[in-house]
């Protein structure tokens, strides 16, 4: 076609289609350059139209041709961009129902037990299966219960007001020191009822308070988990036995027992219980001071004179007795290096170390 | 207790075989842990742990005696000849039962004194400095080495006859440190006719001391009895090499031996010539026999020993046996029931020996305890719930009272007397004040969420009850601060001291079964601490016995409760109310109608929205209550359902809501 045929306004147009079309990045910028192009009324296309009405006839077939030619041009060239444009927004519009699931998701706000009243229930649950229950006292103890039935002699250290909290109006009130107080309060009620149950076996857990000032390794307030059994024909064998079920319910199969030689009024025989070191395995560590052991607890059977003081008789009866401290296992298996740590209340620790169950 | 392995062995030759780490479990075998291992100074020092029943073994010989038990092997001899005793030559009158043994000599010293250097390191390593005092560095090394305590007094101070006797009330002596010290009559002296000159087994006097210008020295080797000396000791708080090994026993038969011991130093050492030996009172009557129960060391033991097996090994340790008894030997204070002997006969076996066995289970085991339960469920809900436990000491300082009263009595029957200081003197009536401590720890370490509880006795004085002067409450006690949500995209961030952040520990609170009467009850919502130096709102506390929270019941099933398979109706009203309204008594008017009116159709009332707007008429907000009915047996008709939605929209009217537009 004779290029001279068409006007320049025209070439122009055409020759801006391509850039224009570019240009319209949504469906509305897109209707507006159809309605420039193609539209019913003023737009290139209706001109073109009225440029072949007017034109002479020779003239209106070849015209006609290149006008058809390039309105089809426009025509298809829009709508396939239409079709572009509608599927991008249809795509975003279904994006915008979408929900990247890594995004943090909304939780329950986490809360823990506290780590020694874990362990303190970890205990009880080890010595459940064994027909063990929970006996407990008061923190508020007598002499008599804290020392006297425990058959810890009356000038014993122990009792003085450097080693143990006595109260200001109360002669004879004391916190109490360990928790064996509550075997005394214990045998004492049950002592009239010994023969029906068929003997005693219970765990005291409890705060206990000593004089200590506050440093990395002591504190005047802590937990011990006292344990005793009374039956007939009690003797060492049962408190290995038991002791050597209850460290493998809690630290695994691997931890064996060892008993050494030690001295508690309260027990006869006495000793030290030591558990193959939970860290290492044996084999030697700081912990265990490359010895492969370490100190757990200290326990015997039960002195005579403590059933006597209950008015249980010790020619029938026999029983023992085990106590261990809380903290003391903590800091061992959970490697904290301050003891403070655990009554600072520090949530950043409390959620670390306690958990929940 | 140190003790040097050369000196050990030089008691028991059969140690020479055995390596320091072996020596060091042999020990802990019998009883004695070695703490630490010293080996800086050109020789090994262990320090032994010994318990305070085994007096015994408080020196060389003593352990060395126990070791040759285990080993089954002799001590070496010791090298001691016995002095021939004459007559007195100064009268020692014994007035009290707590001294029935006094061995004593007279030397006089020559001019060459000095103590070996051998010795003067033995007693380096055994901690205490060498005086190059015979008299004093001999007594020393006898100490360490036997275990029996002696002591030297100059003789030419003593005037007239020795006393053994209790001191008079207030009688003062200056002990050899130079301190003067004021006695009691429950303490046993050492004087002279002219008064106290040293405070028996513990320390003597500074009057009658050993100089280097003493000429004549009087030795004495005495058996004081061991509660006596650790009164005296724990009352002076003078506790001594003496005071420690008598206090635990010593061996009365040694009396004598050390004495010789002694002397036989002094000649070698300082030129000594012995002027006599004599010995006042006797080594008291042996020990008392114990019943040599087979049985006892059967059950104890685990396993059945024989008696032939046992026997030796009790005469390993110098008992004598007779078949039926067990006479201890004089050094062993520690023996005294048939539970003793077995301890003894075990020991010597080995602890390692003893077998394991369960015991069997006899009667029947019991629940756990309901209060147990208790504290263990309400612990776990409430961690499930975002809250930490914590744990407090327990002691606090006299300001409680001040900031909470907790019950309004008076803080000095739950006082200590001997406090580790002021800021912990008073046992906790409550246990918001150390929960608001703790929050505040972590706000100021800029914690967002902070949810605290504990659980745990609070004290309460009691002073009625002479049986229990104060009774311990176990208390919960709950705080939250700062602000909660803003972790995630889809929880916004909530100020929980503004007003409404109350609701949220309420409504935990509920969800634990405490009752509307209790928290309508409580008064100290707002827990103020110090932030920024100065006393601000920074949460919500809440405190309350255990006893008034349903203890949670065993977990069994319960009974089957019918429920409607029928759809629900859910109306919603908006309602403009005042700003000061208050909504359980709107809530409360309004379940009431529409309960009367729907009967058991009616099942909740709620607001689940609360609008304020200055779009709103002014002093008004504007609350989205919704109403749920289902009836339990047959599908509601939307007419009654506006009925019932009328009733209640009546109560609300003459309460001065009107419904919004």
């Amino acid at each position: 076609m004779e290029p001279s045929l068409l006007p320049v306004e025209i070439l122009e147009a055409q020759q801006d289609f391509p850039m224009a079309l570019a240009a319209c990045k949504d469906l509305d910028g897109l209707l507006r350059l159809k309605g420039a192009y193609i539209g019913r009324e003023g737009s290139h296309a209706a001109r073109l139209m009225e440029l072949l009405k007017a034109a002479p006839k020779e003239q209106k077939r070849e015209l006609g041709a290149a006008i058809n030619a390039l309105k089809n041009q426009w025509e298809e060239t829009i709508k396939a961009r239409q079709v572009e444009l509608e599927n991008a927004k249809k795509r975003a519009a279904a994006l915008g129902n979408t929900w990247d699931p890594d995004l943090p998701a909304p939780m329950p706000a986490q809360g823990s037990l506290h780590p020694l009243n874990r362990l303190i229930d970890r205990l009880v649950d080890v010595f459940r299966p064994l027909g063990y229950h929970v006996e407990e006292g008061p923190e508020a103890e007598t002499e008599a219960h804290n020392f006297d039935g425990l058959n810890i002699p009356v000038d014993h250290p122990a009792r003085g007001s450097a080693d143990t909290f006595y109260f200001e109006k109360h002669p004879g009130l004391l916190l109490r020191t360990h928790t064996s107080p509550v075997q005394v309060r214990t045998l004492l009620r049950l002592a009239p009822h010994i023969k029906e149950k068929g003997g005693i076996r219970f765990l005291a857990p409890g705060r206990v308070y000593r004089k200590d000032e506050i440093d990395p390794t002591h504190s005047p307030m802590f937990h011990q988990v006292e344990g005793m059994l009374v039956g007939h024909g009690v003797g060492m064998h049962h408190l290995k036995g038991t002791l050597a079920y209850a460290m493998k319910a809690l630290f695994g199969p691997g931890a064996d027992i060892r008993f050494r030689p030690s001295y508690f009024p309260f027990v006869e025989p006495g000793c030290e219980v030591d558990v193959r070191c939970p860290l290492c395995g044996g084999s030697g560590c700081r912990v265990c001071k490359q010895s492969g052991w370490v100190e757990l607890l200290g326990a015997g059977l039960v002195h005579p004179n403590v059933l006597e003081y209950a008015g249980i008789d010790p020619g029938e009866w026999s029983g023992f007795a085990f106590g261990m401290g809380v903290e003391r296992i903590a800091m061992m298996v959970s490697q904290t290096p301050d003891l403070r740590f655990f009554f600072e209340n520090d949530q950043r620790f409390l959620k670390t170390m306690g958990g929940l169950d | 207790m140190l003790i040097e392995i050369k000196a050990l062995q030089q008691e028991l030759p059969a140690l020479r075989d055995i390596n320091t780490k072996d020596l060091c479990e042999l020990l802990a075998s019998l009883g004695f842990p070695v703490d630490a291992v010293d080996s800086s100074n050109g020789t090994t020092v262990l320090e032994v742990d010994v318990t305070a029943n085994r007096g015994d073994v408080l020196s060389h010989r003593g352990l060395a005696r126990d070791l040759a038990a285990k080993l089954e092997t002799k001590l070496a001899e010791l090298p001691v000849n016995t002095l021939a005793e004459g007559a007195p030559l100064l009268p020692i009158r014994l007035e009290s039962e707590a001294c029935p043994l006094y061995a004593t000599a007279i030397l006089d010293l020559g001019k060459a004194q000095g103590t070996p250097t051998d010795v003067q390191a033995f007693l380096g390593h055994m901690g205490s400095n060498a005086k190059n005092l015979p008299p004093v560095d001999a007594s020393n090394e006898i100490l360490h080495r036997v275990g029996h305590p002696t002591h030297a007094f100059d003789a030419d101070t003593i005037k007239g006859a020795l006393i053994v006797r209790w001191a008079r009330a207030g009688e003062k002596v200056v002990t050899l440190d130079g301190v003067e010290r004021t006695l009691t009559t429950q303490d046993l002296v050492i004087a002279d006719e002219a008064g106290a000159i040293a405070m028996a087994g513990v320390m003597g006097g500074d009057s009658t001391k050993v100089t280097t210008a003493t000429k004549r020295v009087l030795l004495e080797s005495a058996f004081f009895d061991a509660r006596t000396v650790r009164a005296t000791a724990h009352r002076h708080n003078l506790h001594t090499d003496a005071s420690y090994r008598f206090g635990r026993g010593a061996d009365p038969a040694m009396a004598k031996v050390a004495r010789d011991l002694l002397v036989q130093r002094l000649e070698a050492w300082a030129g000594g010539r012995l002027v006599g030996a004599w010995t006042a009172g006797t080594v008291p009557s042996s020990r008392k026999p114990v019943v040599f129960d087979s049985s006892v060391i059967n059950r104890v033991a685990g396993e059945s020993i024989s008696v032939t097996e046992a026997s030796a090994q009790l005469e390993r340790l110098g008992c004598a046996v007779d078949g039926q008894h067990v006479v201890p030997p004089t050094w062993r204070h520690d023996l005294g029931i048939p539970d003793d002997l077995a301890e003894e006969v075990l020991r010597l076996r080995g602890y390692d020996r003893i077998p394991s066995a369960l015991p069997p289970l006899e009667g029947s085991p019991e629940p756990l305890s309901t209060g147990y339960l208790q504290r263990r469920h309400l612990a776990s809900r409430l961690a499930h719930l975002g809250f930490c436990q914590t744990m407090t000491y327990g002691f606090v300082d006299q300001q409680e009272k001040q900031e909470f009263d907790p019950d309004g009595s008076d803080p000095a029957l739950r006082t200590l007397r001997n406090p580790l200081g002021e800021e912990y003197s008073l046992m906790r009536g409550t246990l918001l004040r150390d929960l608001r401590d703790a929050a505040a720890l972590n706000l100021d370490r800029g914690a967002h969420d902070v949810r605290l509880f504990e659980i745990a006795p609070v004290f309460v004085p009691n002073p009625k009850n002479a049986e229990e002067p104060i009774r311990e409450i176990w208390t919960l006690g709950v705080v939250w601060a700062g602000e909660t949500g803003g972790e995630d995209p889809l929880t916004p961030v909530r100020n929980i001291a503004a007003p409404e952040g109350k609701s949220h520990l309420i409504g935990v609170l509920k969800t634990l079964g405490i009752s509307d009467d209790f928290l309508r009850a409580f008064q100290r919502w707002e827990m103020t601490g110090v932030v920024g130096g100065t006393r601000n709102h920074i949460g919500w506390q809440f405190e309350v016995p255990l006893e008034a929270i349903p203890a949670t019941v065993e977990r069994v099933i319960p009974a089957y409760s019918a429920f409607s398979r029928f759809p629900t109706v859910e109306r919603d009203f908006s309602l403009l109310v005042d700003l000061d309204q208050s909504y359980r008594s709107l809530a409360e008017a309004m379940t009431a109608a529409i309960q009367g009116a729907a009967g058991e159709a009616f099942q909740d009332l709620r607001c689940v929205d609360v609008f304020r707007h200055k779009s709103l008429p002014d002093g008004r907000q504007a609350w989205l209550l919704r109403v749920k009915f289902q009836h339990p047996a047959r599908t509601l008709t939307s007419e009654e359902v506006d009925v019932w939605m009328a009733a209640g929209l009546g109560a609300a009217k003459s309460l001065g809501a009107e419904l919004r537009g």
